[in-house]
C-alpha cells in the first residue's frame, strides 16, 4: 500500500533521513522503532508531505507522492495524529474532529455519522464534547488526536508516538484502542518510543538508528533479537 | 427608592459617559445620550438574568433608563447652570436647564424600558426585535442629530469608515493571527485607485459605483502580494515586514510623480553604442508623467450620484451616511458568512497550530493569502468611500500611526470578536475626534475666564495658557489608555472566547500539568 524507496530528508544542511527503503501492506500494523532523533517522526512528516525529500520516492497505492501537496495526500487517504497530540487549545472537542475532516466533502450528516463513532469508540469525548481541547487531559487528548485522524476516513493511519507522556494505565488502553482500530481493517504505520508495546500490537517492525534502517522484520522476531532487546527493551 | 440607587451605582459607567458628554456638549446632547445609551443600559441589564416576559424587562428597563436619565439630567443642570458661566458664556436659564434635564429623563426611561420589554419576548422574537431597534436607530440618526443640533454625524461618518478598516484589519489579526502593521497601506492603495479612475487628474472619471468595487479588488490583489514573502514567517518577523509594507507604500504614492519608462534593452544599447536617440521610450516621453501628483495629493475625486438623489453634495451628509452605513452592514454581512465558513475554520486552525493544520490538510499558502487579500478588501471599500467622500487624498493621511490606531480598535475590542472590534472602533474614534476637541474647547474658556485671571505669577501663567491643551496630548492619552488597557483586561472589552483562555490560561495550564503528573 505504501512504500519509501531509498528517501532522505534534510533539516537545511542537517541529513535527517540517510535514504530509508520500508513498505507497509495493506490491512497491515507496522512499527517504526528507534530512539530520540533517530528520525521517527521526520518519516511520518515526509510521508505525509509536511516535509519534501530530497531524493528517492514514496508511493501510496502505487502513486508517487513527493511533489503532492499534503491537503491532497490527506484526501488520498492518509491521515496522521502528530506527535505532542497537537490537538487545537482553543477549540471544543467537536470543533477539533470537525478539522478532522477539514478535507471531505461528504454531506454533514454522513460526517456526523463518523462523528458518532468515534464518540463510540471514545465515550470521553462524547462527555467532554463542549469542552476546549486545551482542558482535557493528557489521554484524552490523545484520543481526541486519535479520533481527529480517523475523521479524516484515512486508509492509512499514521501515529506518532502515542504513548508519550502518558500514565502506564493509560498506555495500555491506548493501545488495545490501537489494536481495536487494526482489527476493523485499518492500517497503521506506528512510531513509538516504547518498542515493547509497539512490537506487541504491529506484525512487522523497523527499526531507526540516527537516520537509517538497521533491523527490519516480524514483529515476533524483534521482540527476540538481541540488539533489540538490548537497546530498546532495556534488557540485559 | 433603595431600587433606584442600586441602579444608579449599576449605570455608574453609562451615566458618567453620558454626563460627560453633555457637560462638553450641553444643550439635546442629553436627550441623545439617554436615546442611545438607555437603549444601551436597556440590552446589557437584561442579559444576565431570565428575564420571563416583557412585563418584567420593562420594569428592569425602566429603573436603570431612569437611573441613566438621573445622571444626565444632573450634567445638564451643572452645565447649564454652573459650568457655562465659568467657560465665559451665559448661563442657560433655569426652566430650559430643567427642561433638558427632563427630556433627558424621559428619553432614557422610555428607550431602556422599551429595549427591556423587548429582551422579554419570547426566544427568536426577541433578537429579531432587538435588531430591528438597532437598524431603527441608525436609520434615523441622522435626523435626530439635525432635530437635537448636536452635529455628530461627520464624526459618525469617520467612524464608520474606520469601522470597516477594523473589521477588516480584524481578519488576519483577529481570525487568522497574522499580525498586520502595515494596514493603512491597503486603506492608501484602495483609495489612490479610486483617486486615479475618477479623478480629472489623469482624464479619467468613471463612475463610484464601478471604481469602489476595482479599488477593492486592487487591495485585494495587494494583500496578496503582501502575503506571499510573509508565508514562512510568523509572529514578530511577519509584524516587521507588514510594517516595511505599510511605509513604502505612501513613500511610492508620494514619489510616483515624474515617470518616465525606457524600454530596457534598447536602453542597453543605447548606452553601449553612446546613442541616446535609439533607446525606445514608453512612457512619459515628451514630459515625466504624473501618475500620483506627490505632497499635493489628487483632487478633486468624482462623488457617487444616484438616480433621484443626483451627484452627492459635500454639504448635505444625509446620502454619504446611508452609503457608508450601508458599506459597514454589507462588510458585517460579508465577514460574518467568512467567519463561519470552511474558510474561516482554516484560519482559526492556522492561528492555533500551523502544523496541526496542515496535518489536517489545510492548504497553508492559501488560507494566509485569502486572510491577507480578504482583510485588505475591506480596506479598499473604505478607501474609495474616503476618497470620494473628502473628494482628495494625500499620502500623509495614510501613515503608520493609521496602522497602529486601527489596531489599536481592533485590540481595544477584542481581537476576533465582531462586535467589540466596532464597540472598540467607536470608542476610540469618538473620543478622538469628537471629544477631544470639544474638551479642548471647554477647557480654554474654562482656563480665559476662571483660572488665569486668578493666577498671580505671570510666568505660571504663561505655562498654563500654552501648555493646557489637551490636543496636544491627544497621543500621550491614546498611549496611556493603551497601558491601562493591557494591564487590567488584556482580553479586550468584548473578548472573543479563544482569545480570553489564551491570556488567562496560566492557572488552567498549570492545573492541567499537575492533573497529568498526578495521573502519571
Amino acid at each position: 500500500m505504501l512504500e519509501l524507496i531509498d528517501v532522505s530528508t534534510y533539516y537545511g544542511n542537517i541529513q535527517a533521513l540517510k535514504g530509508i527503503s520500508l513498505h507497509v501492506e495493506a490491512g497491515e500494523v507496522v512499527t517504526l522503532i528507534g530512539s530520540n532523533g533517530a528520525g521517527k517522526s521526520t518519516t511520518l512528516r515526509t510521508i505525509q508531505g509536511l516535509l519534501r525529500p530530497r531524493q528517492g520516492r514514496i508511493l501510496f497505492e502505487g502513486r508517487d507522492l513527493q511533489t503532492v501537496p499534503t491537503e491532497e495526500i490527506v484526501r488520498l487517504g492518509i491521515a496522521q495524529s502528530p506527535e505532542g497530540r497537537m490537538i487545537f487549545p482553543r477549540m471544543t472537542v467537536l470543533e477539533n474532529l470537525e478539522m478532522g475532516a477539514f478535507q471531505r466533502r461528504d454531506k454533514p450528516a454522513v460526517i456526523k455519522a463518523d462523528m458518532d463513532q468515534v464518540f463510540d469508540r471514545f465515550p470521553r469525548l462524547r462527555e467532554r464534547m463542549t469542552q476546549k481541547g486545551g482542558t482535557l487531559s493528557g489521554g484524552e487528548q490523545q484520543m481526541l488526536a486519535i479520533g481527529r485522524a480517523l475523521m479524516a476516513r484515512p486508509r492509512l493511519l499514521l501515529l506518532d508516538e502515542p504513548s508519550m507522556g502518558l500514565a502506564p494505565m493509560l498506555v495500555s488502553q491506548i493501545f488495545s484502542i490501537i489494536q481495536e482500530i487494526s482489527a476493523e481493517g485499518m492500517t497503521i504505520l506506528l512510531v513509538e518510543q516504547n518498542a515493547r508495546m509497539a512490537l506487541t500490537v504491529a506484525n512487522r517492525g523497523y527499526v531507526l538508528q540516527t537516520g537509517e534502517i538497521v533491523l527490519a522484520g516480524d514483529a515476533k522476531d524483534l521482540q527476540v533479537n538481541e540488539t533489540v532487546r538490548k537497546a530498546y527493551l532495556g534488557e540485559e | 427608592m433603595q431600587i433606584i440607587l442600586k441602579a444608579l451605582r449599576a449605570n455608574l459607567v453609562l451615566g458618567a459617559v453620558s454626563a460627560f458628554t453633555v457637560l462638553l456638549f450641553g444643550g439635546w446632547s442629553g436627550g441623545v445620550m439617554g436615546w442611545l445609551l438607555g437603549t444601551a443600559t436597556g440590552y446589557l441589564k437584561t442579559q444576565d438574568q431570565f428575564v420571563p416576559n416583557p412585563q418584567v424587562g420593562a420594569r428592569i428597563g425602566a429603573v436603570n433608563g431612569l437611573a441613566l436619565g438621573i445622571w444626565t439630567a444632573i450634567a445638564n443642570l451643572a452645565y447649564g447652570l454652573i459650568l457655562r458661566p465659568l467657560i465665559g458664556q451665559s448661563s442657560v436659564p433655569l426652566g430650559q436647564s430643567l427642561l433638558y434635564a427632563i427630556v433627558s429623563i424621559v428619553l432614557a426611561t422610555a428607550s431602556a424600558t422599551l429595549m427591556g420589554a423587548i429582551q422579554g419576548l419570547a426566544n427568536p422574537r426577541h433578537k429579531q426585535a432587538t435588531w430591528f431597534t438597532l437598524a431603527f436607530i441608525l436609520l434615523i440618526f441622522p435626523f435626530v442629530d439635525q432635530i437635537a443640533k448636536t452635529g455628530w454625524i461627520a464624526t459618525v461618518i469617520q467612524i464608520q469608515i474606520f469601522a470597516m478598516l477594523a473589521l477588516g484589519l480584524n481578519i488576519p489579526v483577529g481570525y487568522a493571527g497574522l499580525l498586520d502593521l502595515g494596514y493603512a497601506a491597503f486603506f492608501a492603495i484602495g483609495a489612490y485607485t479610486t483617486g486615479m479612475l475618477s479623478s480629472p487628474h489623469l482624464g479619467i472619471e468613471w463612475n463610484f459605483w464601478i471604481v469602489i468595487w476595482i479599488a477593492a479588488a486592487v487591495a485585494a490583489i495587494a494583500g496578496i502580494i503582501l502575503g506571499a514573502p510573509t508565508l514562512p514567517l510568523r509572529g514578530d518577523y511577519l509584524a516587521i515586514v507588514t510594517l516595511g509594507f505599510g511605509e513604502i507604500v505612501p513613500i511610492v504614492f508620494r514619489n510616483l510623480t515624474e515617470i518616465k519608462i525606457v524600454e530596457p534593452i534598447s536602453s542597453l544599447v543605447a548606452t553601449i553604442l553612446n546613442k541616446p536617440e535609439l533607446a525606445i521610450c514608453l512612457v512619459g516621453c515628451d514630459q515625466p508623467f504624473n501618475l500620483t501628483n506627490g505632497e499635493a495629493g489628487i483632487n478633486p475625486i468624482g462623488r457617487p450620484s444616484l438616480p433621484i438623489i443626483g451627484t452627492f453634495s459635500s454639504t448635505n451628509y444625509l446620502p454619504w451616511y446611508y452609503l457608508v452605513l450601508f458599506l459597514v452592514l454589507f462588510s458585517m454581512f460579508m465577514i460574518n458568512r467568512l467567519r463561519n465558513s470552511r474558510l474561516g475554520r482554516a484560519w482559526t486552525a492556522i492561528r492555533e497550530d500551523e502544523l496541526a493544520a496542515s496535518a489536517m490538510g489545510i492548504n497553508r499558502v492559501n488560507v494566509k493569502l485569502l486572510a491577507f487579500a480578504m482583510g485588505a478588501t475591506f480596506s479598499g471599500f473604505a478607501g474609495a468611500f474616503y476618497g470620494s467622500y473628502i473628494t482628495a487624498i494625500f499620502p500623509s493621511v495614510f501613515d503608520f500611526s493609521v496602522s497602529v490606531i486601527i489596531l489599536c480598535m481592533v485590540i481595544l475590542g477584542g481581537l476576533g470578536n465582531m462586535t467589540g472590534v466596532l464597540l472598540g472602533c467607536i470608542i476610540i474614534m469618538a473620543a478622538d475626534r469628537l471629544y477631544l476637541p470639544q474638551l479642548a474647547q471647554v477647557l480654554k474658556g474654562l482656563l480665559n475666564t476662571t483660572i488665569l485671571p486668578n493666577v498671580a505669577n505671570p510666568a505660571l501663567r504663561d505655562f498654563l495658557a500654552i501648555s493646557f491643551d489637551p490636543i496636544q496630548m491627544r497621543l500621550f492619552l491614546f498611549g496611556l489608555v493603551l497601558v491601562v488597557m493591557m494591564i487590567v483586561r488584556p482580553e479586550g472589552l468584548v473578548p472573543n472566547e479563544r482569545r480570553k483562555a489564551e491570556l488567562h490560561s496560566e492557572n488552567s495550564v498549570a492545573n492541567e500539568s499537575l492533573a497529568d503528573v498526578r495521573s502519571a
